[in-house]
């Protein structure tokens, strides 16, 4: 397979292929490239785990209860109204 | 109390399991607890009367999150002199790797952050970064589904979020050079 792309673009793309948001012959490109080029697959570890972190850390959060029961309350009402 | 309705079932069924995102992220959009809490309410209240309008078995978290969306741009945002003189076409130069790739390659000093910290370096973010961010790296949808979201482009989308995850990790490395999580890169 020829080589399509370079180092610079494919941090340009890093964040985009690990969301998986690339088109899958972009997505093989920077596979391909990343299984080549050390520096550029250190660098995907560390993009990783900059994910990952934000995923748990800041996605945990929860509704309150008392909140809940509220939101709760005005949908039966709202259903009895009809 | 009357038996629910067979859409009143689905739509607990199907809205009620993403209270929890929708908190999260009127959390991020409006800064303030009391107003999410409104906001969610309101996002909910709206949901139901329009639940005829979503299609069973699709992505009920993006739609919901599109109500909050919009009724936070139309109802909650303070309607400020806009714009911002902020340049939302720049471009950060470089990545944060390249100053940590010597001492912190796999980044490390991440998981010594605190959650508040995190929190607070996401709410610092220009409001055009920071929800396309929430909406992708924390809540996981998917680039076309915020571009539909947000009436935007994907492409517009995607440099949003190129540049809010730069931004947001020169924050968190300054955070964590500041507490000595990590050192400064020589020079």
């Amino acid at each position: 397979m020829p080589e399509h792309i370079n180092c610079a673009e494919a941090e340009a793309r890093l964040l985009d292929y690990l969301k998986r948001e690339l088109t899958p012959e972009v997505a093989a490109e920077m596979k391909a490239h990343l299984e080549k080029c050390r520096p550029c697959f250190k660098q995907a570890v560390f993009e990783e785990n900059f994910l990952l972190m934000l995923e748990t850390r800041a996605g945990r959060g929860t509704c309150p209860g008392k909140l809940r029961k509220r939101i709760l309350d005005l949908l039966r009402a709202e259903a009895e109204r009809g | 109390m009357a038996e629910p309705s067979t859409a009143g079932r689905s739509f607990d069924a199907e809205a009620l399991p993403h209270l929890d995102a929708l908190y999260r992220v009127a959390l991020r959009l409006t800064g303030d607890p009391s107003q999410a809490e409104d906001l969610v309410q309101d996002t909910m209240l709206k949901a139901y009367r329009a639940w005829r309008q979503y299609r069973p078995g699709t992505n009920a978290k993006g739609w919901l999150l599109t109500i909050l969306r919009n009724t936070f741009i139309n109802d909650y945002r303070r309607r400020k002199l806009e714009p911002v003189a902020m340049d939302l076409e720049a471009v950060e130069p470089h990545a944060l790797y390249r100053a940590v790739e010597e001492t912190d390659p796999e980044g490390a000093f991440f998981s010594k952050i605190v959650d508040a910290k995190v929190l607070e370096a996401i709410d610092a973010l220009a409001p055009e970064f920071r929800e396309v961010l929430v909406l992708s790296d924390i809540e996981g949808m998917r680039y076309a589904e915020i571009a539909e979201t947000l009436q935007v482009p994907v492409g517009t989308v995607k440099s949003r979020l190129f540049r809010a995850r730069r931004q947001l990790q020169t924050a968190l490395y300054a955070h964590a050079v500041e507490m000595g999580y990590i050192k400064p890169r020589e020079g």
